[in-house]
């Protein structure tokens, strides 16, 4: 499974502690332009840890991470968002006392093109017309699947060239979870690569063009989405067959 | 029930111009402009046909013409958020001539005097700067009285003798003659004091602000106690002769404010502060100025981009920081902009007390600033406003007397002020208890108290 050209994101052996426990124990994943790579693995993996390194919020203690050809290992959050790699949190973190536009309008915090963030709200709107009907509501009183909408809205304010994505089917009903998967496809359809992190494993190779296996901080598996599917070990492991 | 109303005169308004020859549609499609000086006319036209009715003008006119007004004004909406500001504004303006007449209220006393209405003015400033910590951030502050200081000492440093080496005169008012020191004109060393304390609060802040919560609360506590520290000792800084704040005894004179001779003789703006007649109610208009400065400063900010980051940061820091909100210079902003207000009140104050003195800002003068904020409304403007006078009311008639009220009836011996903290920190408990957002509060505020708001560990994100 080996890919021609540059990738966008790379990680090379990261290390990521939290006080003194390492997180991540040398990871070392790409996604190249125009993917969806999903990151699977039980709790405590290390999933969100890496989005999280790749974000800025935890920088890594060793090893480095680059996009589009940049060191941007240890640069601080509000610079890397503006690179263009967007976060839609784990637990969706919305402002929930700020009404949906509002919440939409942080999510463009770092730009100023004021024409194209109106464009990008539309484009946002029309993704989830269920927002739209909503826009005025404060964010902490919307449903959970429409709370998502709003989250992975955010993120796509910031005309991300790589969506990072953590746990969006976590709490859904699975109406809502076909939909969310169902715009993750058209968002990288219109362009985004997005690494997507999921406990809904299933879910998340189907969509996903390749996938990364992580156990305990360390990549134990990569492959195509479609081989990995197919993996004995994963299927018991994480498709939940006997 | 207005708008029935409205729409009732509307329909017979129209009903009547359609006699004349003039329909609804097209009156709809002229600029606004237009319509709007054609409805003055007609009613001027109106107020002028009326008075010549009556004959001459008559105050039972007034009520029929509000009733009228308030019946017809096209856009009640927008009118009304103007109008309680604009009277608590009148009423301010023109307390230095009613308050002294006014009638003792029972339990409370007379109305404060105009002296205490100028440190009520000073005590909002500062009430407002810390707002912006407090209320807009959501960073617990308990050393804000660090602020009020340096800009206290600016004022000293910058409208004194103090400095008596070097003789610079730069638009003070006054000055006896052959005065020494460095004397600028306080409407100069009110700026210059704000921008010291901010650049002071930049300086507390890089190290200080990427604590949370309690951390931060202890850290800025220690800070508060460090700096009236540095004042008593200030008079042989390391063991120099650099005489900084002269020690225990403090700076003064200071220079009060003034317009000078020309702008006397031009616009009948006071020249000295300290030697016009009304001394207290010059006082009271300036601070009342510098006060609508710093509430349009509040509202500004809190409606611009760095307002809403702070609202952001103080809702969810992991969130704020993910959406690339720079959350150290952000928090680092909003103590500034806290520190400049509180530097330009004590600089004024500093000015109408004509003195720096350690003495004054100690602890609790933090602690009170603080109660006003929560008292009044975290985040709100209004609410701020009105924690900082009542509290400052209290602190300084108040309760002198409600006490001796409450002696001439009981027939006690009670020295109320001499448990003021006790009252404070009592009137506290009870607003946490049942009104935890504030007397006013603000929307999002309220939510919070009553929703909780995400606080979960977080890591090295101080960036």
């Amino acid at each position: 499974m080996t890919i021609e050209g540059a990738p966008l994101l790379d990680l090379e052996a990261v290390q990521t502690f939290y006080g003194s426990i390492e997180a991540l124990k040398g990871i070392s994943i790409d996604v190249h332009e125009g993917e969806i790579v999903t990151l699977i693995g039980a709790n405590g993996a290390g999933k969100s840890t890496t989005l999280r390194s790749i974000n800025g919020l935890n920088h890594p203690r060793h090893g480095t991470i680059s996009f589009k050809g940049k060191d941007i290992t240890h640069e601080p959050a509000h610079q890397i968002v503006r690179r263009g790699i967007a976060l839609s949190p784990e637990g969706r973190k919305l402002f929930p006392r700020m009404s949906v536009t509002e919440n939409l309008e942080m999510g463009a915090f770092q730009r100023s093109d004021k024409a194209g963030v109106r464009e990008d709200m539309d484009r946002v709107f029309d993704l989830f017309p269920r927002l739209a009907e909503r826009r005025n509501q404060k964010a902490g009183t919307l449903s959970g699947g429409e709370q998502q909408m709003c989250a992975i809205g955010r993120a796509l304010m910031a005309r991300p060239t790589l969506l990072m994505l953590d746990e969006p089917s976590m709490g859904l009903a699975p109406i809502f979870v076909q939909r969310i998967f169902e715009t993750i496809l058209e968002v990288n359809k219109q362009g985004t690569s997005i690494l997507l992190v999921e406990q809904n494993a299933l879910m998340a190779l189907e969509v996903a063009n390749r996938g990364y296996v992580l156990e305990t901080g360390r990549v134990v598996l990569a492959d195509d989405a479609k081989a990995l599917a197919k993996n004995e070990d994963v299927r018991k492991t994480y498709l939940g067959e006997i | 029930m207005r708008r029935r109303i409205r729409e009732e005169v509307a329909a017979v308004w129209w009903r009547l111009a359609a006699l004349v020859g003039l329909d609804r549609a097209r009156w709809a499609a002229l600029p606004r402009m237009t319509r709007r000086t054609v409805k003055v006319l007609v009613w001027l036209a109106i107020a002028l046909a009326l008075i010549a009715w009556l004959g001459v003008w008559h105050w039972s006119a007034l009520p029929g013409a509000a009733v009228v007004i308030a019946l017809v004004l096209p856009d009640w909406g927008r009118v009304s958020k103007w109008i309680i500001p604009a009277a608590v504004l009148a009423l301010a303006i023109g307390y230095p001539y009613y308050g002294s007449k006014m009638p003792e209220l029972p339990l409370f006393g007379p109305f404060p005097m105009v002296s205490t209405m100028v440190i009520a003015g000073v005590f909002t400033m500062m009430a407002l700067g810390l707002n912006f910590v407090v209320g807009y951030a959501g960073l617990l502050d308990l050393g804000y009285v660090a602020f009020y200081a340096i800009g206290a000492y600016s004022a000293g440093w910058f409208a004194s003798s103090q400095f008596s080496g070097t003789n610079l005169n730069f638009g003070a008012v006054g000055l006896y003659k052959g005065a020494t020191g460095v004397h600028f004109s306080i409407w100069l060393v009110l700026p210059i004091a704000g921008i010291l304390t901010a650049l002071a609060g930049i300086l507390i802040g890089l190290p200080t602000l990427r604590l949370r919560g309690d951390y931060l609360a202890i850290v800025t506590l220690g800070f508060g106690e460090i700096l009236p520290q540095i004042a008593n000792n200030g008079d042989h800084l390391f063991g120099t002769n650099l005489n900084l704040t002269n020690g225990p005894e403090g700076i003064t004179p200071i220079d009060g404010p003034g317009f000078g001779n020309g702008l006397h003789k031009l616009l009948g703006l006071p020249a000295n502060y300290l030697t016009a007649g009304n001394l207290d109610a010059v006082f009271f208009w300036t601070a009342l100025v510098l006060v609508l400065i710093t509430v349009f400063c509040s509202a500004r900010l809190r409606d611009s981009r760095i307002g809403r980051a702070w609202i952001a940061i103080r809702e969810d820091e992991i969130a704020a920081a993910a959406m690339g909100i720079p959350l150290m210079r952000t928090k680092t902003w909003a103590y500034a902009t806290g520190a400049f207000f509180g530097g330009v009140a004590g600089a004024y104050y500093a000015s109408y007390k004509s003195g720096a003195f350690p003495n004054d800002f100690f602890f609790q003068i933090s602690v009170f600033i603080l109660c006003m904020v929560i008292l009044g409304g975290m985040g709100n403007i209004w609410g701020v406003i009105f924690g900082a006078c009542f509290l400052t009311y209290l602190n300084y008639e108040g309760l002198s007397n409600i006490g001796t009220q409450v002696n001439d009836h009981l027939g006690t011996n009670i020295d109320l002020p001499k448990y003021e903290f006790g009252i404070f920190g009592f009137i506290l408990v009870v607003v946490m208890l049942f009104r935890p957002e504030g007397m006013i509060p603000s929307s999002r505020r309220a939510a919070e108290f009553h929703e909780g708001v995400h606080d979960d560990p977080l890591y090295d994100i101080a960036t």
